[in-house]
């Protein structure tokens, strides 16, 4: 099936009562979690997980999607609104969309914001349409040495592109890749780390790892700050009007941004933080006038707006051509598409075009609903974050224990699920970042499984390796990744923010 | 100097991969396979005494963001254990009392506890929201939480 016929028929599951509501279901959902100060897409993800059993895997995966890019979305209403971004990713739109919202002009920094997405996201999904079936023609030849390289580069480039200590990132992998050892050996039927008890012996559900470590995590830090009071401001927002120069001045870094936003979201480990924060400096050192920068620019906002709109699309890449997801927002997008029972990769084309395309189809109608949605409902939008605190974290809860129980039906699960919650909440305590452990959980098992045909292969030689010029060159830069800041001590982004967590 | 709190870490770290170690000794052969059930737990553990070794020597400081973060007055850890046993209470008692009736008292106590004070807005948000979760899942989705006391 050539890619504008694929199109068509993705556009027609798309274009579907179903499809359409779903995606704005999603769209909606991920907007109103984004929001949430300290929620981000991997929460908004998680707890819509179950909600997703019993419903047909294409519609599913539409609105996961929808929910993944309308929380990234909705993290730059709180940060312009609020200076309190929901995600990592919008971080850099609080540095000149707070400013401006200060001015009164909260309306306009919202319409700019929009747009800017929209665009970035456009964007983005036209090359992810027009790269991803490449990149998987290509993919269909990997052997599992391959396999293994791309998933160990993944998880090398996320430990060390993250937030803060290296070493901290790293550990942080090997403890969930250690995690995912308990359970049956699925080649040998050993059964290992379970100490006996026959809950273990499935291993332990990814939905436990990602609400405990995230939602419940977060939970715990909505706690601590539960009396900010920012929620309740009653502030009005202004004019959505943009003027003829306003426009004029995005559309530079709206058009190089979406480029390159989507670049960087397709390597692995970097995503939509690490997008916007490059499309902030880039402007701000392109701009003619960089002092206007912080106090309220219109590029200032575009640039990450756009980026980290792109980058959510870039992403996209590596989880539909290789089955690979290279951030822990994607790790968990991965788990959904599993628990659905569909397997992304090179052959999910070939497969299942109408889950490939219904998904790219849908992303453009998501990004006009987005449109929709942030522009005239903002007014009513804001009002949701004036929902109180103590009732967010009661439901919040409820929401996690609920999406656990309704996988497992036993209650066993949901005291692993608060172990989680409690490791994941010391972890943030102690700046160890959880999205590498949740990527190594992920991958964990797909990559000893990999490691070890190829090691069957050579018959126990690590040579094969050599022999293999994809996957050594794949293992050079991996290594390259974990050694260059280990040694260097090399500044990271520093996002200024504690709500954040690296995507 | 040496950021103590990250020694100390390492230290259970370590411990921690110690004991995994021990127990990927301990598991049971298979003949047949070339590459065994523990060569990769074997890996990951001296992976991780690696990194624990590395982060005792690691003489990074600690950024004052990274301390502000860590410290947490006594009332608010009163607080986060006051939800944890709540939460406890609530898993233990699921199955035996019900869905429904459990979850309506933990919304409403909880969000109380926590210091919300519209007492009449927090009891029909809790009822309404269980039983629209409730409808949801038992007879939408078919996965049927556990009715408990109340015969529906």
């Amino acid at each position: 099936m050539d890619a504008f016929q694929g199109l068509m028929s993705g556009f027609q599951v798309a274009f579907s009562l179903e499809g359409v509501l779903f995606v704005f279901i999603g769209v909606f959902v991920g907007t109103f979690i984004g929001m949430m100060p300290g929620l981000g897409p991997i929460s908004a993800i998680a707890i819509m997980i179950p909600i997703t059993y019993s419903m047909d895997p294409t519609v599913a995966l539409v609105m996961m999607a929808g929910v993944y890019y309308g929380a990234i979305f909705g993290g730059s209403s709180s940060s312009i609104l609020l200076n309190a971004p929901g995600v990592a990713g919008t971080v850099a739109t609080a540095f000149d969309g707070y400013p401006m919202a200060q001015q009164g002009k909260a309306g306009k920094a919202l319409a700019i914001a929009a747009i800017a997405s929209f665009t970035g996201g456009t964007v983005s999904v036209i090359l992810l349409m027009l790269f991803t079936p490449i990149l998987s023609a290509v993919a269909v030849s990997f052997g599992p040495a391959e396999y293994f390289a791309l998933m160990f580069l993944g998880l090398t480039a996320i430990s060390s592109l993250s937030d803060g200590s290296t070493i901290k990132a790293f550990i942080s992998a090997t403890l969930g890749f250690i995690v995912v050892t308990i359970g049956i050996d699925s080649q040998t039927g050993t059964s290992r780390f379970t100490f006996g008890n026959p809950n273990l012996l499935e291993g332990i559900d990814f939905l436990v790892i990602a609400l405990g470590l995230f939602a419940l995590a977060e939970v715990s830090t909505l706690v601590l700050n539960r009396k900010d009071n920012s929620m309740s401001d009653n502030k009005e927002i202004g004019s959505l009007r943009l003027s003829k120069e306003d426009v004029k001045e995005m559309s530079g870094p709206m058009t190089r941004q979406s480029f390159l936003g989507f670049l960087i979201g397709v390597l692995p480990g970097a995503g939509a933080t690490i997008a916007s924060f490059i499309a902030y400096i880039t402007e701000k050192k392109l701009a003619k006038k960089p002092e206007e920068f912080g106090k309220g620019s219109i590029k200032g906002l575009a640039a990450p707006e756009t980026a980290n709109n792109a980058a959510t699309g870039g992403a996209f890449v590596p989880l539909l051509s290789l089955g690979i997801p290279g951030s822990g927002t994607t790790a968990v997008l991965l788990g959904a598409f599993l628990v659905l029972g569909v397997q992304p990769g090179p052959l999910l084309i070939q497969d299942r075009p109408e889950v490939f395309w219904g998904i790219i189809a849908s992303m453009y109608i998501g990004n006009i609903f987005l449109l929709i949605l942030n522009l005239p409902l903002i007014p009513y939008i804001a009002r949701v974050l004036r929902i109180p605190r103590p009732l967010l974290i009661s439901l919040v809860i409820i929401f996690s224990l609920i999406g656990v129980y309704a996988i497992s039906l036993n209650t066993f699960d949901l005291y692993m699920l608060v172990a989680f919650g409690i490791i994941g909440f010391l972890m943030r305590m102690f700046s160890f970042p959880a999205a590498p452990f949740i990527l190594a959980f992920i991958l964990g098992g797909m990559m000893e499984q990999a490691f070890r045909q190829t090691l069957t292969i050579s018959n126990g030689s690590l040579a094969i390796f050599m022999d293999k010029p994809i996957a050594l060159t794949l293992i050079i830069v991996s290594l390259l990744t974990i050694l260059f800041p280990m040694f260097t001590g090399r500044k990271k982004f520093n996002t200024k923010n504690d709500a954040g967590k690296p995507l | 100097m040496l950021s103590r709190i990250n020694q100390k870490i390492a230290v259970i770290l370590a411990i921690l991969a110690g004991f995994y170690l021990l127990l990927s000794f301990n598991l049971p052969k298979y003949p047949n396979a070339i590459i065994d059930a523990d060569v990769v737990p074997k890996g990951l553990g001296l992976l991780l005494l690696f990194f624990a070794v590395l982060l005792y020597f690691d003489k990074k400081e600690e950024t004052e963001a990274e301390k502000l973060k860590r410290t947490i007055t006594k009332e608010n850890v009163l607080l986060l254990v006051a939800v944890l046993v709540f939460i406890l209470i609530y898993i233990f008692l699921l199955e035996i009392i019900g869905f429904l009736i459990m979850t309506a008292l933990f919304i409403f106590g909880c969000s109380l506890f926590l210091g919300y004070r519209k007492h009449v807005t927090n009891a029909i948000v809790s009822v309404v929201f269980s039983l629209v979760i409730y409808g949801l899942f038992n007879y939408l989705l078919k996965i049927n939480l556990p009715a408990g006391i109340i015969p529906l």
